[in-house]
């Protein structure tokens, strides 16, 4: 289900509320096969970037095309049909779903029958029911979600739920994974989890991701470009090592040395 | 077209008797035979559905993994050590590489990594299968202490990519297509090597528990196994594709003597659950007719249900009080002898219909004819609750070095302070010092490199199972604990410490006590609440806490574990009452080497590591100060500091 082509060009895109202008003249891109991370202070914009690319958000100007076709207008539905899954920062799932069914939902776009035949429950739509369950179950495995597969979703604790989270945006076998902070309040067991199964899903499985996240350690081991925005511009972008020692984004997340008075206190 | 539904019918004699002299391996070939497609020996959940193979299939991974492994360069009677949990590769490994010669020995995947080297190390283990990354990643870290290492080859997959170039490590399923090449180029080669192999030679090694220190390993030969699983086809539901679940870790003997003795020579089908996580669920799904396991799982199952039933509804607690009455007046009415009149055998049988048997289907153990406990001495209280439902559990008893379980409770003749009689073609005496001595084709070849200790647990013949015990006025024995672990006070008093030990395990509070008093004036004990169900209890109270030190030092807590105590001393004679106690900040852990792998604790350690306290309690202080070392699973040691009380019971 990897290793497809994901393309995404987003080219000069600003959105504005009313007067907040939320991302000004934003371009970026993400080829197959990269884990590229967002990064910012609070309030840059990341997760408004990433609703604009999944449609939650209808862009002020500018463009964002995906393998070529532009998607700026695009509702969410036809989104995941092309190949655009994602998760949430504050998990949602159907609380009073189990995992399983939460995730066969996703397969939604994915199935072909329509609704005469599945009343029917005809031969054709049992092997692609079966064709699911195979996918989810594959997934499930790469999770380690066996013990819970048949839990209620609500009744999960929370680092489980945004596993199942990501299970959910898998079983849609999207082309394009976008993750909004993933590791968001995790214990360090559960982020060492999360990262496991990302770099996994990367090495192994070939999955394009872009993900917004906040915790530095875990950003600039696993990804392979990071962008930086603050105040809705485009700061920097680069290898990690090269973002880390790069004076702009230093300012950005602590702010001006001399304004705090901290290059005074050499001398005394 | 292999069946699923077990055939009831035994495996028939004359074949049985053909088996005579012949290894394990050679076992599986004539099984193949038998059998071939139409039964199913193992069955596998994986991806959420149950896989099954016939004894064909079975056969030929084995025949493959040998073959893989004499490719890589195996030699008769080499050493394969396995780090696995309980999945078919296990066996697939111990009989494939016994089929060569070589000699199989199990670890546990909990194990340390230096604890893992050092019994590699001592038996030179040249081949290693290992379950996964985790134990991959313990083994090269101690690559440096294993010179005699040829290969390391791990079964799942998952995470190993980054290993690639690594000239030791190989998958599981390429030994398989080795194997497969390997056949190719030399026909004839597995049945040449079959037929080599002596029922008489060591199949198998088992690493005992080490209660008392280093363990020691016990070498059983095919022999001994096929004994083992000719006991139990003539006296237990034994049939062919009779459904057994695989639980127990490998390097224990309880999984090892049902694999390869009784599912092999009768014709029984392993199973295996999904996950070590899994295990509840994926027991409801077979519901096993037979079971055997450790008191430690029984009591956990009754605890368990206790609680379920007091969270439960008015309605619901109420039929269970009446229901658990009425099962406990027939269970007392029994074990006196007295009969059960039909009102309260109509009573009994409406209770099962209502309450006890859509209550044992929710926790998978509707389907047993019957079931065992082994391992430990359980609590007599434990037996009769689950005897009162309607659960036919009995308890056993048997040893590493005996190949697993000889002595069995009768079906009609369940006592709880016993274990029973002896299985067919073995013979239990007494000792004049009241050991226990087993005579029986079962029993060990020796322990490996230990000349001393295999002289030592031999008289005439004779095993010594270093249990005192006795036989009761109907031949049943009954086993009062470890000789070595009898201990007397300071008048002479001799007292079990294991009897009062399990008496205040039965508490849904104490997750695990040890009892002291050697050549003291009285008795006093350490205690670990149970985390879980104390912590629900102080939830339900509105006591805060933070971690289990914290829990286990709120006033309210030390009242609660002190009213099971005095509940306790009520059922002991005078001279076993405990007097004082304290509640441990910390839960005694195999890793910190309190408790043995198979989770007995290790009394002597404890003793020395808890000195100060233990003496506290002596000199009737009222609290000290503690400093103490948890070691975590990724070997970094943190530190404890706390005050410690000591609770005066009377």
């Amino acid at each position: 289900m990897a290793g497809r082509q994901a393309e995404l060009e987003v080219r000069g895109l600003s959105l504005a509320f009313g007067g907040i202008q939320a991302i000004k003249d934003v371009s970026l891109s993400v080829h197959t096969g990269e884990l590229v991370a967002v990064i910012g202070p609070n309030g840059a914009g990341k997760t408004s970037l990433l609703n604009c690319i999944t449609g939650f958000y209808r862009a002020t100007s500018g463009d964002i095309t995906f393998n070529g076709k532009s998607i700026v207008n695009m509702h969410t539905h036809k989104l995941t049909s092309l190949g655009i899954g994602r998760t949430f920062q504050n998990i949602e799932l159907f609380p009073g779903m189990t995992v399983l069914q939460n995730m066969l939902l996703a397969r939604h776009t994915r199935s072909k029958y329509n609704f005469g035949l599945a009343c029917l429950y005809a031969p054709a739509v049992k092997r692609e029911e079966v064709r699911h369950h195979e996918i989810l179950e594959e997934i499930i495995d790469f999770l380690e979600m066996q013990s819970i597969r048949k839990e209620l979703v609500g009744s999960l604790p929370y680092g489980m739920r945004k596993r199942v989270e990501l299970g959910r945006a898998l079983a849609s076998e999207p082309s394009l994974l976008v993750l909004d902070e993933p590791f968001a309040g995790m214990t360090l067991e559960e982020k060492e989890d999360m990262v496991r199964f990302l770099l996994e899903l990367h090495d192994g499985w070939g999955q394009t991701m872009i993900l917004v996240e906040h915790d530095m350690s875990i950003v600039m081991s696993i990804s392979e470009r990071v962008i930086v925005l603050n105040f809705g511009e485009k700061l920097a972008e680069g290898l990690p090592e090269e973002i880390q020692d790069h004076p702009d984004v230093i300012r950005a997340y602590l702010g001006d040395t001399m304004d705090l008075g901290l290059g005074a206190s050499e001398g005394a | 077209m292999a069946r699923h539904a077990p055939s009831g019918r035994k495996i028939p004699t004359d074949h049985l008797e053909k088996m005579e002299g012949r290894t394990l391996p050679q076992i599986l070939a004539m099984q193949a035979e038998l059998f071939g497609r139409e039964h199913i020996a193992i069955r596998e959940k994986a991806y959420g559905i149950w896989q099954a193979h016939t004894w064909e299939d079975y056969l030929r991974y084995a025949r493959y993994t040998g073959l893989g492994l004499k490719a890589l360069g195996l030699t008769r009677h080499d050493h394969v050590a396995m780090i696995v949990n309980n999945h078919p590769e296990w066996l697939f490994t111990q009989l494939g590489a016994q089929a060569f010669g070589a000699v199989t020995l199990n670890l546990f995947t909990s194990a340390v990594a230096p604890e893992l080297a050092g019994a590699l190390a001592r038996i030179q283990a040249g081949f290693v299968i290992v379950q996964d990354q985790e134990q991959v990643d313990k083994l090269l870290e101690q690559t440096a202490n294993l010179p005699h290492l040829k290969a390391i080859i791990y079964i799942d997959p998952t995470g190993m990519r980054g290993y690639a170039g690594n000239r030791l490590l190989m998958s599981f399923k390429d030994l398989l297509e080795l194997g497969k090449i390997h056949e190719a180029r030399h026909p004839g080669l597995f049945l040449d090597e079959l037929a080599k192999g002596k029922a008489d030679e060591t199949a198998h090694m088992i690493m005992t528990s080490g209660t008392t220190g280093v363990s020691k390993l016990a070498m059983l030969s095919h022999r001994n196994y096929a004994a083992m699983g000719r006991k139990w086809i003539a006296s237990a539901p034994v049939t062919i594709g009779a459904n057994w679940l695989s639980m127990t870790p490998p390097a224990w003997i309880v999984d090892q003597m049902w694999a390869f003795g009784v599912s092999l020579l009768g014709g029984m089908t392993m199973n295996f659950p999904e996950t070590p996580e899994t295990v509840t669920a994926d027991f409801r799904d077979i519901g096993p007719s037979l079971l055997i396991s450790s008191s430690r799982f029984w009591e956990d199952l009754a605890s368990r249900i206790r609680v379920k039933v007091d969270d439960a509804g008015p309605v619901h607690r109420a039929a269970f009080g009446l229901a658990e009455r009425i099962g406990m007046a027939c269970i007392e009415r029994a074990e006196k002898r007295r009969p059960v009149g039909p009102g309260l055998r109509g009573l009994h049988w409406l209770a099962r219909l209502l309450v006890f048997n859509p209550l044992l289907d929710r926790v998978g153990c509707s389907g047993f004819e019957s079931a065992y406990t082994g391992g430990h001495p359980i609590s007599p209280d434990v037996i009769r609750f689950f005897r009162a439902c309607g659960l036919n559990l009995k308890q056993c008893y048997g040893l590493t070095e005996t190949c697993g379980i000889f002595q069995v409770q009768p079906d009609d003749e369940v006592k709880p302070e016993t274990v029973g009689t002896a299985l067919p073609d073995t013979q239990v005496k007494i000792s004049s010092d009241q050991e226990v001595m087993v005579l029986s084709a079962s029993v060990f070849t020796g322990y490996y490199n230990d000349y001393e200790a295999t002289e030592a647990a031999f008289e005439h013949g004779w095993f010594l199972t270093g249990d005192a015990g006795y036989f009761d006025d109907d031949g049943h024995l009954v086993i009062i604990g470890r000789k070595q672990d009898i201990i007397r006070d300071k008048e002479g008093n001799a007292f079990s410490p294991d009897f009062i030990e399990t008496r205040l395990k039965f508490s849904l509070f104490i997750k695990e006590a040890v009892i002291f008093g050697e050549g003291r004036p009285f008795i006093t004990a350490l205690i670990n609440i149970d985390m879980g169900n104390t912590g629900n209890w102080a939830e339900d109270r509105m006591i805060p806490y933070t971690t289990y030190t914290d829990l286990s030092q709120r006033p309210e807590v030390e009242q609660l574990i002190l009213e099971e105590v005095r509940k306790v001393n009520d059922q002991l004679p005078q001279r076993m009452k405990i007097k004082r106690f304290i509640l441990l900040y910390k839960l005694l852990d195999a890793d910190d080497e309190e408790l043995t792998r198979t989770g007995k604790v290790r009394r002597r350690f404890v003793y020395g590591l808890y000195l100060p306290m233990i003496e506290a309690m002596y000199q009737g202080l009222d609290s000290l100060p503690v400093k103490g070392k948890v070691r975590y699973r990724d070997g970094q040691v943190g530190m404890i500091e706390t005050t410690a009380n000591v609770i005066t019971v009377y």
